[in-house]
């Protein structure tokens, strides 16, 4: 089973949805945990939703009690949780992309996907990860190829993963290719 | 006796409340209510799992309710609360059941649960009708101003990606419902055109947007993103080719389409939502309109309440995200939305349904008339020419007033 923690986001069905296609998906609000099927989920995915990572600090909890014992895949504000978790700081970016559809390249580091490969991803957030951003296995493994803002992250050794911008999106080339990615990866 | 049309007309004369719809190739209208329910938070659920399906009436067409619910109501519904307002007290939400509906098409024809329906027509008129020409805006340009400044850095601060701030005009009026809505198709016919008047208010709407067309499991939203005002000169195509190279109008509207793809897919099977027709321009006497089509099955057992729930109040008058936007937007605004991006339509008792949002829209109650506008604040929003299109879109309802 899948467990999405939603940050009331008006893009979290969508997500659901594709997420439905590889296993059942129970989807909570993350402020109405239910704990036991918590417990039982094999992955735990972090919706996309307003505001910034420091305003949601039950899933900060959420995030520390189960790395690395359950898969973690967060999208978008899901994304920037888990950086923000892992000491990154997230900040207001220039440009602000709100349903944009972007380049985004894959760096060669992934694991998952081609490296040098080029993918189209609808993208909704004003915020980023502040960089330089270094970790032991948090990598980042997709950038926007105009900004150089970071895409995704992969770390393969806890089975974390994330994307900045949108799988669920019709703005999205595949996302349903980049979520059966992750959610098979082993 | 009278004939069909004699009677019609004998009824738009009359005060007799009546409702009439925009339907494909022409209206329906609704009339002989023996049921007029006053919704609130109470009853709201109960009225839509329980009263909507008990079928009573042997014509199939008449087995419904019709009417509206309101901004607050559709809120409250969601949980989502609002602070004191600016009140004229309206009804949070209004629904009727009719015994006679008259077809309107090429010809009129007429069906009715009452043998002596052309005899239930009170005489009485009323007369004392006036209006004045010109109207009050609660938000001045300055304060909209500093309305927009205000959730623009919501925007940056990724509280809200896209917010629609309402204006309102308001006069002292009593109108001549029929003889407005009549007028106003006259010029603007739009697709989800409707007037309801009853003995206490009137209301009169030629709203283009569809939310929901639901019929068995298959349901519909059609949300629109995106206005342009219309010139003489202007075509189609040309509207077409703005929309596609504006940046700013497109993600305004990619966020809709994904934000409607969400809602539906609250209520819908997995992988039943799919986009049937992207990006497509509506023309209207001022301003062209983008419009997307998007479709989906429900899940079985989905009640009347879960699809209201998910769709409702829609997402494109409203902003997105949805919840945190409304809060948003309720924090701030000071007047009542009363039936402003309410919603309005009917629910038959085997399922179907079809509603609306209200927007371009007139509410006559109390002597006073207000129609409402709102515009989208996405980050390469100006202002000015927000502050200028809600005018634009309140324009085809004043004009009725000049003439």
């Amino acid at each position: 089973m899948i467990y999405v923690i939603d940050h009331e986001d008006s893009f979290t069905y969508n997500l659901v949805h594709l997420l439905d296609n590889f296993a059942p998906t129970y989807v909570s609000n993350y402020f109405n945990i239910d704990k036991k099927k918590l417990d039982s989920c094999k992955i735990i995915v972090f919706s996309p939703g307003p505001g910034d990572p420091s305003h949601y600090s039950e899933t900060q909890k959420i995030y520390h009690q189960y790395k690395g014992l359950k898969k973690i895949v967060g999208i978008c504000l899901g994304f920037q949780q888990i950086l923000y978790a892992e000491k990154g700081q997230i900040i207001p970016q220039k440009k602000i992309y709100h349903g944009y559809q972007s380049r985004i390249k894959v760096l060669k580091g992934s694991s998952l996907f081609e490296p040098n490969k080029i993918l189209l991803g609808g993208r909704y957030h004003s915020l980023k990860l502040k960089e330089p951003f270094s970790h032991q296995n948090l990598k980042i493994t997709m950038r926007c190829v105009e900004t150089n803002v970071a895409m995704a992250i992969e770390d393969t050794i806890n089975n974390v993963y994330g994307f900045q911008f949108h799988p669920d999106s019709f703005l999205t080339v595949d996302g349903k290719f980049l979520i059966q990615k992750i959610i098979q990866a082993k | 006796m009278l004939n069909n049309k004699e009677y019609l007309n004998k009824i738009f004369q009359s005060n007799k409340p009546l409702i009439i719809y925009k339907t494909i190739g022409g209206f329906d209208v609704y009339t002989d209510f023996n049921e007029r329910i006053i919704l609130n938070s109470k009853n709201f659920k109960s009225f839509l799992n329980i009263k909507c399906n008990k079928p009573n009436s042997k014509i199939k067409e008449l087995n419904c309710y019709v009417g509206f619910f309101g901004y607050e109501l559709l809120c409250k519904n969601i949980d989502i609360k609002l602070p004191k307002q600016e009140t004229s007290n309206f009804y949070p939400g209004l629904v009727y059941k009719p015994q006679t509906l008259i077809k309107i098409r090429k010809n009129i024809t007429i069906k009715s649960l009452l043998n002596n329906f052309r005899k239930k027509i009170s005489s009485q008129k009323n007369n004392n009708h006036f209006y004045e020409k010109k109207f009050n805006l609660n938000l001045n340009e300055s304060q909209y101003s500093n309305l927009f400044k205000y959730f623009s850095k919501k925007i940056k601060l990724g509280e809200t990606y896209q917010i629609k701030i309402c204006q309102t005009y308001s006069n002292k009026s009593h109108i001549d419902a029929v003889n407005f809505f009549w007028k106003l198709m006259s010029m603007n016919e739009s697709p989800e055109s409707f007037l309801i008047r009853d003995k206490d208010y009137s209301i009169i709407s030629c709203s283009p947007e569809t939310l929901i067309t639901k019929k068995k499991n298959t349901i519909i939203t059609k949300p629109i993103a995106g206005t342009l005002n219309r010139t003489k000169k202007m075509t189609t195509k040309y509207a077409m080719s703005y929309f596609k190279k504006n940046e700013k109008e497109s993600k305004e509207h990619n966020m809709i389409v994904d934000m409607e793809r969400n809602d539906l897919s609250r209520i819908c099977k997995s992988g039943s939502v799919k986009i049937s027709k992207l990006k497509s321009v509506e023309q209207y006497r001022d301003l062209y309109h983008y419009v997307t089509e998007i479709k989906g099955t429900l899940k079985k057992k989905t009640s009347n309440h879960d699809i209201i729930s998910a769709m409702m109040p829609g997402g494109s008058v409203i902003g997105c995200p949805k919840i945190n936007t409304l809060k948003l937007l309720n924090s701030r605004e000071r007047v009542n939305r009363n039936i402003y991006t309410g919603s309005f339509g009917y629910i038959n008792a085997n399922g179907d349904m079809r509603f609306n949002i209200i927007i371009r829209a007139l509410l006559n109650f109390k002597k006073r008339a207000e129609i409402s506008a709102a515009s989208g604040v996405v980050i390469d929003s100006k202002a000015k020419k927000e502050y200028k299109e809600n005018y634009i879109k309140a324009k085809s309802l004043l004009d009725l007033f000049k003439i």
